[in-house]
């Protein structure tokens, strides 16, 4: 059966991007109150998935999977 | 007897004549769709031209369907064959004759399954099964995708071209199915269940066949293919491959697409829009970690020019001020009372020595020593007392006479 997809899947674009979202609204919002250590980490993990999101996009090869057809075999 | 003509009339010619018979036709004709009977049914070789009659119990009219259409028929064409046709007229001026110009050509019997489409239509849209709002929407990043279609052919490769374009880091997933024929209803009923059972969450099931005609496409009029669609899910879009015509399928399904192709645009979102919106988050992050760091360095500045932050500094200073003060001052002191006592001393040495034996003895007096104990008084000599007397420059022994 279809397993459910993870909604933390940590590996998966989406959550990657939504995640980047999140940092930086949480910049926005709370760079005038946060520390210069929770900025920082916000940095750190900002970049990281810019370069996760960005090289699934660019570097990614789409894949193609063929199901054998002699599933279909009704007539 | 002479033909009398008014001399404002002048006859036309024939081609005129026939020219404006056929502009006259040919717009009139446009479009036609005509019921009969074929008789006289020829096909010429080579060309594969088809050249009939259609008929009724009373009239008949001359037809061709030429061969790049003919190709397209589901059926032979027979003398006999009650077909209904879409066309258009055309008048063959150079043999004044007029033929209908076949377009498509279908079985009568057609009629009935058209009336079946409409009927099966009404019932499922009285269901609901069309309604808005039980399509579901497609999801933004559509990972894995299954493409329910022929195995060869343009739609798979238009498919996978543009997805490849658009979304590269998606999996595409071919589920071969025949689209066309008796057989397509169950074969795609077939693919929709597997579908939902792949190990992968599904996130969108693509239906999709090229352009045909109509008999090609029956079979996505099917109504248990339509209930599969409708229990289906994850959502489907259905790329029936015609712009105009709609099948049941086309109404069921969550999205129509026009084309494979437009199925693809719709299904992948564009990754250059996501890269441009990483880009302008990565100019947001530096921007505001930046901003963030310059505006601590200017606090740190402001607070070391700080008043209060300065004020241990200025304490420090100005006891180091205030030393260099005592200090002057106790340097002043001190050599104030220095000199005041150098010139005590001198002072007291001065009288000290204007008193004394030695500086008495250079003035011209002298010392009178009796004993060796000086003499102060003439009470402390008697005659004949032996004494010295002590000059500046010597000493002379001397004995009292009186």
């Amino acid at each position: 059966m279809a397993k459910q997809k993870n909604e933390k899947d940590t590996e998966s674009f989406e959550y990657n991007y939504k995640r980047l979202q999140d940092i930086v609204d949480k910049l926005e919002s709370e760079v005038d109150d946060a520390s210069l250590d929770k900025i920082m980490e916000y940095y750190q993990e900002g970049l990281k998935l810019i370069n996760s999101c960005r090289s699934k996009l660019k570097d990614a090869e789409l894949k193609i999977e063929k199901i054998n057809s002699e599933f279909n075999n009704s007539k | 007897m002479e033909l009398q003509i008014k001399t404002s009339e002048t006859p036309i010619t024939v081609s005129e004549l026939s020219k404006r018979i056929k502009s006259l036709i040919e717009f009139e004709f446009q479009y036609i769709l005509i019921t009969g009977e074929i008789s006289n049914c020829k096909k010429h070789t080579p060309s594969g031209n088809f050249y009939f009659v259609l008929k009724d119990d009373k009239s008949q009219v001359s037809a061709v369907m030429w061969n790049s259409r003919s190709v397209r028929l589901a059926f032979e064409p027979k003398d006999g064959q009650r077909v209904v046709i879409k066309g258009r007229l055309s008048l063959y001026e150079t043999r004044g004759t007029y033929q209908i110009d076949v377009f498509e050509m279908f079985q009568a019997g057609l009629g009935e399954l058209q009336m079946a489409f409409e009927a099966l239509k009404q019932k499922l849209f009285e269901e609901g099964l069309f309604d808005h709002a039980r399509k579901k929407s497609l999801p933004e990043f559509p990972e894995n995708v299954v493409i329910i279609t022929s195995e060869t052919g343009a739609v798979i490769e238009d498919f996978k071209r543009i997805a490849n374009k658009r979304f590269p880091s998606a999996k595409i997933t071919l589920i071969p199915a025949t689209v066309q024929g008796t057989t397509t209803a169950k074969n795609i009923i077939k693919a929709l269940k597997f579908a939902q059972t792949l190990e992968d969450r599904i996130d969108v099931i693509c239906i999709a066949r090229g352009g045909g005609s109509i008999e090609d496409l029956w079979g996505f009029n099917d109504e248990a293919l339509a209930r599969a669609i409708c229990d289906c899910i994850i959502p489907v879009v259905s790329a029936i491959g015609h712009e105009i015509d709609f099948t049941i399928c086309d109404f069921v399904s969550d999205v129509r697409a026009a084309t494979p192709s437009a199925a693809a645009e719709i299904i992948f979102p564009d990754k250059n829009d996501y890269l441009e919106r990483i880009k302008q988050s990565e100019y947001l992050i530096k921007k505001i970690v930046s901003g963030k760091i310059s505006n601590l360095g200017e606090y740190l500045d402001g607070l070391k020019n700080n008043y209060f932050f300065n004020k241990p500094i200025d304490i420090l200073n100005d006891f180091k001020m205030k030393l260099d003060d005592r200090e002057d001052e106790l340097k002043n002191l001190t050599t104030e009372k220095f000199s005041a006592i150098k010139n005590d001393l001198n002072y007291i040495e001065k009288i000290l020595f204007n008193i004394s034996p030695e500086n008495t003895l250079k003035r011209g007096y002298s010392l009178v020593k009796k004993n060796g104990k000086y003499v102060s008084s003439s009470d402390e000599l008697v005659l004949f007392d032996r004494v010295k007397i002590q000059f500046k420059d010597g000493e002379n022994d001397a004995e009292i006479i009186s």
